[in-house]
């Protein structure tokens, strides 16, 4: 018996029907063209991390149903016009990849982060990525990402408070 | 990166993102049972469902003449579906392809399959006996050609599929002058690769009996030709596309799910997509498991004199590649050391397990963690300080290595030196006192060498259009460790372009000039010098072309910023799109190709077993906690021979993983079975390490020489990493650790057990 249930993705209004044993990783595949990133299926290694009325979740832990009514942001929502955000850039400068298959949901639980803790020191940022797996290793230079996206945060408002 | 903005934004495309019209979704039916005769399989069921298109089991394979559908890397043992019985749990006994996933999945709970249980055998030691079960009842055909480079010894009427010798001196004589000898056997366990992104293939026959494969595949030309081979088709109507990987380290070398999905695709005239979920994985490829003995025979004053190494690869019940590891093994456990007398058995074994293959450090993990444990011991026995002890034996340039060969270009004692400087090594006078917690302080040092695939040969097609639009061909695969970017660098440097300029299309073998594999830390190496010459080609005809336009010779001309000018007078200039426009030739193309040589003789094991060789050593610190068992890096410094770093974050974030991985082997990651079956198939219950894991101090140094070539890196680091742990660990408690991984309970159980200074093998660990 589907649910039907309306929710926001990336800035897109989605009215659909949903399987209810089906998961917000299902239907942001099936409903609305994201790229399907899945490596564990158990909410164990952040790969399927989207933003949830801004704070990250794993999508394949979120049961479609219960997204009714949310604003999901996925990694295709973050560039606004081709230009790419703070955290996008600060994580190319840094190289805080390397297959690039787990730094959707990398990207995005960091910017959870720091909407939460805008100035998070090293141990802050390992306790709350402890949950995004890197298979690679790149987690040194996603550290470094994150400090770096968080210094220009920090400056970006100290300019838009100057003017 | 050269598309490092892909990779932030999501724009990447893996092989799972893409789709063909009418593409159908695949599942796999897999044997429950390690060993079984297949007697019946009913699929009726199956094939009424709607919305199934095909449903393949061995009496399609079998009565069809146009499938082969046994294959393999280097033994052709295994079948795209169990023929006559199955050899492990999660053996694949039949494939749907279907409208949508969940059709696919309900197909195969309706299949019905009825089997036999036969005795099964799950150790390699035991495997190798003559009275085991026997995996495979016939010794299989031998592949030869681009994936093996030695002579396959089997023992006839065991499971032993290769046995390689290396035989050097007189061992019996060694031993009797030593001083001193001691032994130990270690184990090491299945460990999982873990990528990211699953195993996935897009499979489809085309117009005029064409296969056309996606693939994320580490070797697409050994692809190409294995399922050309299989369909009977020439090689150049079997067409691999290779998008980026999302992660590897070996588990998708040589064939893998691309049987199965061809075949499928082939049964139902229609494009079929498979992606394997997590608990798949681990029953598809995994690292090989091995027990070493090792006998040293040493001298009061330190001198190594004889080796004696016997080593047992489980295969699993396919062979895959372990024939490979099993040599490669097999040589690098003589370890970087000066040894007279040398013998080294190494045996490939089939078990009931699933098949173990490819894993980043290919066998030098296994033999460094029983290598240089040993070399501790021996130290330890003799007094020694184990750092001395190991510049003592080390090689030097010039050497002679246990093959034969002699050595050159290597810095072991460098990389050596640099570990132990990092964590401050003070030898014998490290003061062992607990820390304020109470934790044991130790540290420990370890140094390897590991081959590289030899022979094997690379080739490079660089082009400049009539736009000025420079594209380079190279079959060398983007897994995540930058080699197309340090690719384009290499042919930047001779054209005078921004690296960014250069297109690096994807890998399609119709298209990309041949290349052996990306593996074995060789492409920056071998194909980067196919690259560099196929550059110097191009560059020469641009040279030549431009030389009479700028009324000069070719040799006053220089390549910068995309432009040709004199060197003497930079206003006499034309761009590179005048130049190959004003040649009238259409595209412009530089070719370049290398091979490297070499290669051991079956019978004795000895010749040239790699053209390079990779060093690397490590030095770790670790506390360890009496109380709960816990083990604590404190600190953690690999030393690297780089030669010359061409993209330095690349070898940075390279030489970083490769010791997180190692970690992960030193501390918790352990494939589990019981009865044959993974026991925890999933990433809550096999851990890999997080950023939690990552400890206090990490650090690396990457060494290079002026005028040195550059060598590849990525996996260098990694089999130092278990082995240093290992000597940290017994430094810290007095006690040694044998078997991998060193869990909190091995450790609270040697800490327990009498002092015999032995706290090794566990009997049947599940």
């Amino acid at each position: 018996m589907k649910h039907a249930i309306s929710l926001r993705v990336n800035g897109i209004l989605q009215r659909l029907e949903v399987e209810p044993h089906h998961s917000l990783l299902d239907v942001l595949e099936r409903h609305c063209g994201v790229r399907r990133r899945e490596t564990c299926g158990i909410g164990m290694c952040g790969t399927c991390t989207v933003l949830v009325d801004g704070k990250a979740m794993s999508s394949c832990l979120v049961l479609a149903p219960l997204a009714g009514g949310t604003e999901v942001l996925t990694i295709e929502g973050l560039a606004r016009n081709g230009r790419l955000d703070i955290v996008q850039e600060a994580f190319i400068d840094e190289m805080g990849f390397q297959c690039g298959y787990c730094t959707p949901g990398m990207v995005l639980a960091a910017h959870s982060l720091l909407r939460e803790s805008p100035a998070p020191t090293t141990e802050e940022i390992r306790h709350y990525l402890a949950g995004n797996l890197c298979r690679c290793g790149s987690y040194e230079k996603i550290l470094a990402a994150v400090h770096t996206a968080a210094r220009r945060l920090a400056a970006q408002s100290t300019e838009v408070k100057k003017k | 990166m050269i598309d490092d903005r892909q990779r932030v934004t999501g724009q990447i495309s893996y092989v799972q993102d893409l789709a063909l019209p009418s593409m159908l979704i695949g599942k796999i039916l897999r044997s429950p049972y390690p060993h079984a005769r297949l007697l019946r399989i009913e699929t009726r069921a199956a094939e009424a469902l709607r919305g199934v298109a095909a449903v393949l089991t061995r009496n399609d394979l079998l009565n069809s003449p146009h499938i082969d559908p046994i294959y393999g890397p280097q033994i052709k043992d295994q079948p795209v579906l169990a023929l006559d019985r199955v050899r492990f749990v999660g053996e694949p006994v039949a494939a749907v392809a279907a409208e949508d996933a969940e059709t696919a999945a309900l197909a195969l709970q309706s299949i019905e399959v009825d089997y036999e249980e036969l005795p099964a055998v799950f150790d390699p030691v035991r495997a190798a006996e003559e009275k085991a079960p026997h995996v495979h009842e016939i010794l299989h055909q031998v592949r030869l050609g681009t994936s093996a480079y030695f002579g396959l010894r089997p023992v006839a009427g065991t499971n032993i599929c290769h046995h390689y010798r290396l035989r050097q001196g007189d061992l019996e004589e060694g031993f009797a002058r030593a001083d001193l000898v001691v032994e130990a056997t270690f184990r090491t366990p299945a460990a999982q690769h873990v990528a990211m992104e699953p195993h996935a293939v897009l499979a489809a026959f085309q117009e005029g009996g064409k296969l056309l494969v996606y693939s994320p595949t580490q070797s697409p030309f050994n692809l190409r030709d294995l399922l050309a081979e299989m369909f009977h088709l020439p090689p150049d109507r079997v067409q691999v596309l290779v998008p980026t990987l999302g992660g590897s380290y070996g588990c998708k070398l040589f064939p893998r799910v691309e049987p199965i999905a061809a075949a499928l695709a082939w049964q139902a005239g229609r494009p079929v997509k498979i992606v394997l979920d997590r608990p798949e994985e681990f029953v598809t490829l995994n690292r090989h498991p091995a027990v070493i003995t090792i006998r040293l025979g040493v001298t009061h004053a330190g001198s190594i004199l004889a080796k004696k190494v016997t080593a047992y690869w489980d295969t699993g019940a396919y062979a895959d590649c372990g024939p490979g590891v099993a040599q490669k093994g097999g040589f690098s456990s003589v370890g970087p050391y000066r040894i007279p007398h040398v013998q080294v058995d190494s045996y490939c074994v089939y078990t009931n397990l699933p098949p173990n293959g490819a894993y980043r450090g290919y066998a030098v993990t296994q033999v460094a963690w029983a290598s240089e444990a040993m070399m501790d011991e021996a130290a330890l026995a003799l007094g020694l300080d184990p750092l001395e002890f190991r510049l003592k034996n080390i090689l030097r340039d010039g050497d002679q290595f246990a093959t034969g060969e002699i050595l050159r270009d290597v810095h072991f004692e460098e990389c050596l030196k640099t570990a132990a400087r990092q964590i401050d090594w003070q030898g014998t006078g490290f003061e062992r006192t607990a820390t304020a917690e109470g934790r044991l302080r130790g540290k420990g040092l370890s140094v390897i060498l590991k081959g590289m695939t030899t022979p094997s040969r690379s080739e490079a097609l660089i082009e400049i259009d009539e736009e000025g639009v420079v594209t380079l061909h190279t079959a060398s695969v983007e897994i995540g460790q930058g080699v197309r970017t340090a690719l384009s660098q290499i042919a930047a440097l001779f054209l005078g372009l921004p690296y960014a300029s250069i297109r690096v299309p994807d890998v399609d073998t119709s298209l990309t000039p041949f290349d052996t594999r990306t593996s074995s830390s060789r492409s920056t190496d071998i194909m980067g010098r196919a690259v560099g010459l196929a550059a110097q080609d191009l560059r020469r005809q641009l040279l030549e072309i431009a030389a009479p336009r700028l009324k000069a010779s070719p040799q006053d001309l220089t390549l910068a910023g995309g432009l040709i000018h004199v060197v003497e007078a930079p206003a006499r200039r034309l761009s590179l799109q005048e130049v190959v426009r004003q040649a009238g030739r259409g595209t412009l193309k530089g070719r370049g190709e290398f091979a490297n040589t070499g290669g051991l003789d079956p019978e004795t094991g000895r010749g040239i077993a790699s053209s390079y060789w990779h060093q690397s050593a490590a030095g770790v610190e670790v506390e360890v906690d009496p109380e709960t068992g816990q083990v604590w890096i404190v600190g953690c410094h690999a030393a690297v021979n780089a030669g010359r770093v061409v993209n330095r974050i690349a070898a940075e974030l390279q030489t970083e993983g490769c010791i997180v991985m190692g970690l992960g082997s030193a501390l918790f990651e352990e494939v589990c079975f019981d009865a044959g079956q993974v026991i925890n198939p999933n990433l809550s219950d096999y851990m890999i390490p997080s950023f939690l894991d990552i400890p206090p101090k990490l650090g690396f140094t990457l060494l290079e020489q002026p005028g040195a070539h550059p060598h590849g890196l990525g996996e260098t680091a990694l089999p130092v990493i278990p082995a240093a742990v290992g000597n940290a660990v017994a430094d810290a408690m007095g006690v040694r650790i044998r078997d991998l991984p060193i869990t909190p309970e091995k450790v609270l159980r040697a800490l327990k057990a009498p002092p015999t200074g032995e706290a090794g093998a566990e009997e049947e660990e599940p």
